[in-house]
């Protein structure tokens, strides 16, 4: 008996000093586990975000459900200022559409869009399919299968998309990330993979599209999807600050001015340019279109798809 | 032979020393602390390494996974609680060693067979990576499916004396693991439509759960004084006559871990209870694996630390993290500019053979400091019992919440730990659920994509490779074995039985 009441006494004064600690810090959300690509980003982006807020910051992760928990925990923060979330495109603009949430695309405040890659249509250096045309072409005796990060994740609906667009034939295998699709990829598990120019130079892949309205620098022989007959798919990873609803705009204002300076800081540009994470700065308004116009298009694609509820 | 000398002028610098060092000791001790584990010990220093050179940095994360994973070999045998879900299959011979009174033997066995899985993994990283790479490409998910039933088999071994006890357990960890978002459609299952539980159950609270609180309850539960007291931690290294005769097992489990570690999805412990299943097979002592044999404990902790070094082998050649600790270790490396990848070899070489020099010098510093740091351990367990199950108990829910900052894994754990409370009290063995946890999500995504790819076609796993066949066919042969050997074992208990009988007709 006097051993459990050391413990309870151990444990008692173990929880008064942790609440004594717990001050006006700013948390960051990071609602993905510590060490992944958004996550390195975000820590990236916090020391000269907080610099220029003036705060101390502390980036907090949490994971798990399509970083759809960590989303929510933001939007649950109706009107606390000491609160924002380094979110990915899927917790905003895809997984609202397939599934019940807590929150919505009107939950937040938006303050910017931070940076943006757009993703490629590739297939393993391997094969001999050199081209969008004969890759349909081939396709119509046996389908292909393509690989995605995750049931409802941008490299899934990219694909969906395309297959409802052409008269490609092919069928998705889910995989836990990209790696593990990069590893079936390799190993001719699956023929087809759409993901980002970080993924596509790592990897042994050839580029036969890319999901952008033009095409881009150092991939200029890279069509866009627009240009293979297909109507325009528009389909990029991207990264952004929100708030939850209901802070001042004075505190809104400022996040968005910290956002603006951090974004264009040497120190985030040189990061950026490492990590090949393509910065693409939005402000807060243009922002909040922004989501609001993708979210829209990749409901769509869920309905086309069949994938929604 | 140049870029080699180089890379071993980067690794000896005095800073990446120093980083081994201070790596390598945090590693063990967070590593030894239940609920703690590799991903909080990275977590945690790798803020730290953003201001380091990469030889540097990648020194002080090397050390900090390498020694966790041994560190939690550590508490597995004192308190019979594994520090790191890794250390699990530690726990099957580790324990009634402590028991027995041989804790120094037991402690000496586990930091000398990690320290041979990891240095004999770190040289096949060196000369085999590439050809094992483009091996580990071969492995789809049909391969996957058979090697994860292989695994899967390890239930039988360890619930002996019972075995529906320990299938009941398995599914139950099997049902754990699919709570949460479905791996191929997405779709929330299990959930009892609470929105808390879509991110479903992670396996570190409910490792913490079954063995660290669980323990703490049992401990306060038993009235007998001497039960609960902790044995004094001492280490002794064997003998190299010891070494000598149990050789054959530390280079099993070695190959083993280095094999699975370097394929994709796997990780050190789901090759610790394949190493361990081997070892009931194949062991000539396998009769007393489970009451306290020095083959089990090399089993697990030579598999387990193998899987260190290995598991930079896919990172590496293919740019592909086989688990979440080498995905956080990639995170590292992109941030100091290089990028794995098929062309890492042929561009960066002088920095991945500074890897691997770092790789092999932390091995040695492990062996070094395990003796300091079983000291420590040996102070932390001399203080009052209560004071070291409030530690338990504090460290447990931290490790549980930390891992992703969701607060339904504090009741997860709590909740695990009055049914593993209660299991135990049944005589249900706990190591099942943890294998059923852990190799749960493999075993159905991987058979799920199977399906998908043979298009709905079951009996095309048996052919669909030469990997895929040979792997079956082990499994058929494991069973046989195991009905076999079930048989016999009966037919003679029932002959001494008779016997006995027939000699003493009338009493009783």
């Amino acid at each position: 008996m006097t051993s459990l009441r050391y413990s309870l006494a151990a444990l008692a004064l173990i929880g008064a000093t942790q609440s004594a600690v717990a001050a006006d810090n700013l948390d960051i959300i990071v609602p993905f586990a510590a060490g992944g690509a958004t996550d390195i980003v975000a820590r990236s982006f916090e020391p000269t975000f907080s610099q220029q807020l003036g705060v101390t910051s502390v980036v907090r992760n949490v994971a798990g459900a399509s970083a759809t928990v960590g989303t929510a925990e933001v939007a649950n923060s109706e009107g606390n200022p000491n609160i924002i979330g380094y979110e990915p495109a899927g917790a905003l603009t895809i997984q609202p559409s397939l599934k019940k949430l807590p929150y919505g695309p009107d939950s937040f405040t938006y303050i910017c869009r931070t940076v943006s890659n757009p993703m490629f249509l590739m297939v393993s250096k391997s094969s001999d399919i050199t081209s969008f045309k004969q890759l349909v072409k081939e396709s119509q005796d046996q389908p292909f299968l393509y690989g995605s990060s995750g049931p409802g994740t941008l490299p899934h609906l990219a694909m969906a998309a395309t297959v409802v667009n052409s008269d490609l034939k092919a069928e998705h295998i889910p995989y836990s990330g990209s790696g593990p699709a990069m590893n079936a990829l390799a190993g001719n598990e699956i023929q087809i993979m759409a993901d980002t120019e970080t993924i596509l130079e790592n990897y042994d892949l050839r580029p036969l599209a890319v999901f952008a309205g033009h095409r881009l620098e150092g991939y200029d022989d890279v069509p866009t999807i627009e240009e293979l007959g297909l109507p325009e798919l528009d389909f990029a990873v991207w990264q952004g600050v929100v708030a939850p609803k209901g802070i001042s705009d004075e505190r809104a204002q400022q996040y968005a001015d910290a956002c603006k300076a951090t974004v264009e800081s040497d120190k985030f540009k040189t990061f950026a340019d490492k990590a090949k994470a393509g910065i693409a700065y939005l402000g807060p308004d243009d922002f909040k279109a922004f989501v609001e116009k993708r979210f829209e298009a990749n409901k769509q694609v869920l309905k086309d798809a069949g994938l929604t509820q | 032979m140049d870029v080699i000398l180089a890379a071993i002028g980067d690794a000896f610098t005095w800073q990446a020393l120093l980083a081994i060092v201070i790596g390598t000791w945090a590693g063990i001790i967070i590593g030894g602390l239940p609920g703690l584990g590799s991903v909080v010990g990275l977590t945690i220093f790798l803020p730290f390494t953003f201001g380091m050179d990469v030889i540097t940095s990648m020194a002080l994360l090397i050390g900090v996974y390498c020694g966790s994973v041994y560190g939690g070999s550590i508490t597995a045998i004192l308190i019979n609680t594994p520090g790191t879900p890794q250390s699990a299959a530690t726990v099957f011979d580790g324990y009634p060693m402590t028991q027995q009174g041989r804790v120094d033997e037991a402690l000496g066995w586990a930091t000398f067979a990690s320290f041979f899985g990891g240095v004999l993994s770190c040289v096949l990283l060196i000369f085999c990576a590439p050809q094992l790479a483009k091996f580990a490409v071969n492995f789809g998910s049909i391969e996957v499916f058979a090697l994860v039933c292989l695994a899967m088999l390890c239930i039988v071994g360890i619930s002996r004396g019972s075995l529906l006890k320990g299938l009941v357990c398995g599914m139950m960890g099997f049902f754990f693991s699919m709570v949460g978002s479905d791996p191929i459609t997405g779709a929330d299952r299990f959930t009892f439509g609470t929105y808390a539980l879509s991110s479903g159950l992670d396996l570190i609270p409910v490792v913490v759960g079954a063995f660290a609180l669980s323990e703490v309850f049992v401990r306060f539960s038993a009235r007998d004084e001497e039960a609960t007291t902790i044995p004094e931690a001492r280490l002794r290294f064997p003998s190299w006559r010891e070494i000598g005769r149990r050789l054959i097992e530390l280079v099993r489990g070695s190959f083993i871990g280095s094999f699975v570690g370097a394929l994709p999805g796997t990780g050190a412990a789901a090759a610790a209870f394949i190493s361990y299943a081997a070892a009931q097979k194949l062991s000539p002592r396998r009769a007393n694996l489970g009451k306290g044999e020095p083959d089990g404990i090399i089993a697990s902790e030579s598999s387990n630390n193998a899987v260190t070094g290995s598991a930079f082998i896919p990172t590496l050649a293919l740019g592909i993290p086989g688990d979440v600790v080498t995905a956080m270790m990639m995170g590292a490396m992109v941030i100091h500019g290089i990028t794995p990848g098929v062309r890492l070899m042929a561009d960066q070489a002088q920095t991945v053979y500074a890897l691997f020099v770092v790789l092999i010098i932390v091995n040695v510093a492990m062996l070094i400091l395990s003796k300091p740091s079983i000291g420590l351990f040996r102070y932390l367990f001399k203080l009052p019992l209560g004071f070291v199950m409030a530690g338990i108990v504090m460290f447990s829910f931290i490790g549980a919440v930390s891992v992703r900052g969701n607060p339904l894994d504090l009741v997860v754990a709590a909740l695990t730990g009055i049914l593993a409370y209660v299991l135990r009290r049944g005589g249900y063995p706990l190591a099942p659920l943890v294998i059923g946890m852990v190799l749960g999500p493999a075993l159905e995504s991987s058979l799920r994509r199977g399906l998908l790819i043979s298009r709905g076609d079951f009996f095309s796993f048996f052919t669909h490779s030469g990997i895929a066949t040979t792997l079956f066919v082990l499994i058929a042969l494991f069973l046989i074995w195991t009905v076999a050997a079930g048989v016999l074992e009966w037919r003679a208990k029932v002959a001494a039985r008779r016997e006995a009988s027939s000699a003493q007709p009338v009493s009783e």
